[in-house]
């Protein structure tokens, strides 16, 4: 975590732009609605707080599907000189008697067992809204927007990037010269261990009617790997599992499909050029405002820039096509 | 089409989500029926471990199927096509039929995670993935049995894990079931059209159309069904088809 005063990037926090080029695509819709969790709580003596912390990190904090970071997990309570204490969400444990087994291995004393008390899954973007809902749900720490926090945490290798889309935005370029496999829409998928570049265009007309950049892009990928288990040295060189922590590049914003491709191969970043108003699944204004990447009804996620220069031109895709 | 149709169908894509339990993949499978002629064209199982790609799900194997018989350019036959698939296609899958043309999907149970026909989103019937293509689909058919299944996977995952999870799933319930959200999925009128106005008190009580669970389905040995299976799938040609024979797979 670096310092926003120290990051060397120059980022626009309100407009959530980097370096004047990449925009951080985001879900707009619902940003500040609190998405309450149900949380199971106890009250402990003030003197067994250190032993508390010591179950959480022990028998909750691996399995825990919720963050609490932006909470403070231990209130006063009503009771006098008592404290009620987080032990871990209903996300993580559903039904009461699994939540008692667990508790049985509480090395302290507790009462009051509940769960009623709801929190925000996320930290609000203002610091009057962090105290209104600090009165309203449960205590908060205020440690600025946490959109920003995540947008400077964000790193950049700004070179390499340019070089990707130079090279996606040229392929592109002569697909549609001379390509007549597909729409001329290309996809790179950078591995991040090797650094390796996998190129993929569409394939629609030439193929099947699904063969879009991404999902090929997603299959090399997947042949290489076939390739290195099969190869006499495979030990020597590292596995690849999916395309995890991959950073993809593509001339023309996804569809629902390849959006949600990008999902299941667990990738770690997309960065594209051309926005889809109609078919697009990324940007809250594109399509039905789906937000694949961002969609709080999936838990899965990964980070989308798009860039806003014109340094690399893309041919021509009609609206309806989803890409 | 009725609903004895429907449970037919969902049978053998049920039978075939057994087999592919017995053979060490995720219990999710469909059968790809020929409305016009009722025969079986294509399955498919989930093939995300020998693939190495997360989005080998079987409806994939089973477009492949078709596609390799029909052409991949001519996209018709799909208009003819009803899925029937275990658990409710992901919002990838929902996509890949809605865009191929697909006339009609039937599942069993939702998917909770990521499900494209409803429990998600709605691509089937929305209005950026082929808008054209708008298709029908049909929840809750032999649910229980496709629960049943994901879950005898879930135990058997847990009890392989070097480090199994003492929450969820360390245990095997075998008679509770969540209630059915039918409105996630049809409205009250759907509903009705779809089945049939004395099987509205399941909509309203949020119940499964069954009060029962095959356990033949999903506890037999499926091998035999499934060569069955594939020898139903490879004999089908629509010249033959025009002619119906007798159903040789149940």
């Amino acid at each position: 975590m670096v310092k926003k005063k120290q990051n060397p990037l120059r980022i626009d926090y309100h407009r959530g732009i980097i370096e004047g080029s990449l925009l951080h695509i985001t879900n707009h819709a619902g940003l500040d609605e609190p998405r309450l969790v149900k949380i199971w709580t106890v009250d402990i003596q003030a003197r067994d707080s250190q032993r508390y912390i010591e179950f959480v990190r022990r028998f909750c904090q691996n399995d825990e599907p919720v963050s609490f970071l932006h909470i403070k997990r231990i209130r006063k309570s009503e009771e006098r000189g008592a404290l009620t204490v987080i032990i871990c969400s209903k996300h993580m444990i559903e039904e009461e008697d699994v939540f008692l087994m667990l508790m049985e291995q509480a090395p302290f004393e507790y009462t009051a067992i509940s769960g009623e008390f709801v929190v925000p899954s996320k930290g609000p973007s203002t610091k009057d809204l962090s105290l209104k809902w600090s009165s309203q749900y449960w205590p908060l720490v205020w440690r600025g927007n946490p959109n920003d926090q995540i947008m400077n945490d964000y790193v950049f290798d700004l070179p390499f990037i340019k070089e990707i889309l130079d090279k996606i935005s040229n392929l592109a370029n002569s697909e549609e010269q001379n390509g007549e496999s597909g729409p001329p829409v290309v996809s790179a998928f950078v591995n991040p261990k090797t650094r390796k570049v996998v190129y993929a265009a569409d394939a629609r007309f030439r193929d099947s009617p699904l063969d879009h950049s991404l999902m090929r892009g997603i299959r090399s990928v997947a042949a290489l790997e076939h390739a290195r288990k099969a190869s006499p040295d495979s030990q020597e060189k590292e596995e690849t599992y999916l395309c995890l922590n991959f950073d993809v590049y593509t001339t023309h914003e996804p569809c629902s499909m390849c959006a949600m491709a990008l999902i299941h191969s667990r990738i770690k970043r997309c960065i594209f050029l051309q926005p889809m108003k109609k078919t697009g699944c990324l940007e809250s204004e594109s399509g039905d405002g789906y937000c694949m990447h961002n969609n709080y009804a999936l838990n899965s996620k990964y980070e989308v820039f798009r860039w806003l220069g014109s340094e690399y031109p893309v041919p021509h895709v009609e609206s309806e096509v989803c890409c | 089409m009725s609903l004895e149709v429907h449970s037919h169908y969902m049978r053998m894509a049920t039978k075939l989500a057994k087999y592919a339990l017995d053979h060490d993949e995720t219990p999710v499978a469909c059968i790809f029926v020929h409305t016009p002629t009722n025969r079986v064209v294509a399955y498919g199982m989930n093939d995300t471990n020998r693939s190495l790609t997360g989005i080998a799900h079987a409806e994939f194997m089973g477009i492949a199927q078709i596609q390799s018989k029909f052409g991949v350019q001519d996209t018709s036959i799909f208009k003819s096509i009803t899925l029937y698939v275990t658990v409710e296609p992901c919002i990838m899958c929902a996509s890949a039929l809605k865009q191929l043309g697909v006339q009609k999907v039937v599942f069993g149970c939702g998917n909770e995670r990521f499900g494209g026909n409803g429990s998600i989103l709605s691509i089937h019937k929305d209005s950026c993935t082929a808008p054209q293509n708008k298709h029908w689909s049909i929840p809750g058919i032999l649910r229980k049995e496709a629960i049943m299944l994901l879950r005898y996977f879930y135990v058997r995952e847990n009890e392989r894990s070097p480090k199994p999870r003492a929450k969820a799933n360390r245990k095997l319930d075998k008679s509770k079931f969540p209630p059915m959200d039918w409105t996630l999925y049809l409205s009250r009128d759907e509903f009705e059209s779809v089945f049939d106005s004395l099987l509205l008190k399941h909509y309203d009580d949020s119940t499964d159309l069954s009060d029962t669970l095959n356990w033949g389905l999903i506890d037999d040995n499926q091998d035999r069904f499934f060569s069955h299976l594939k020898d139903e799938c490879e004999q089908f040609c629509l010249q033959t088809a025009k002619k119906p024979k007798p159903q040789t797979v149940s």
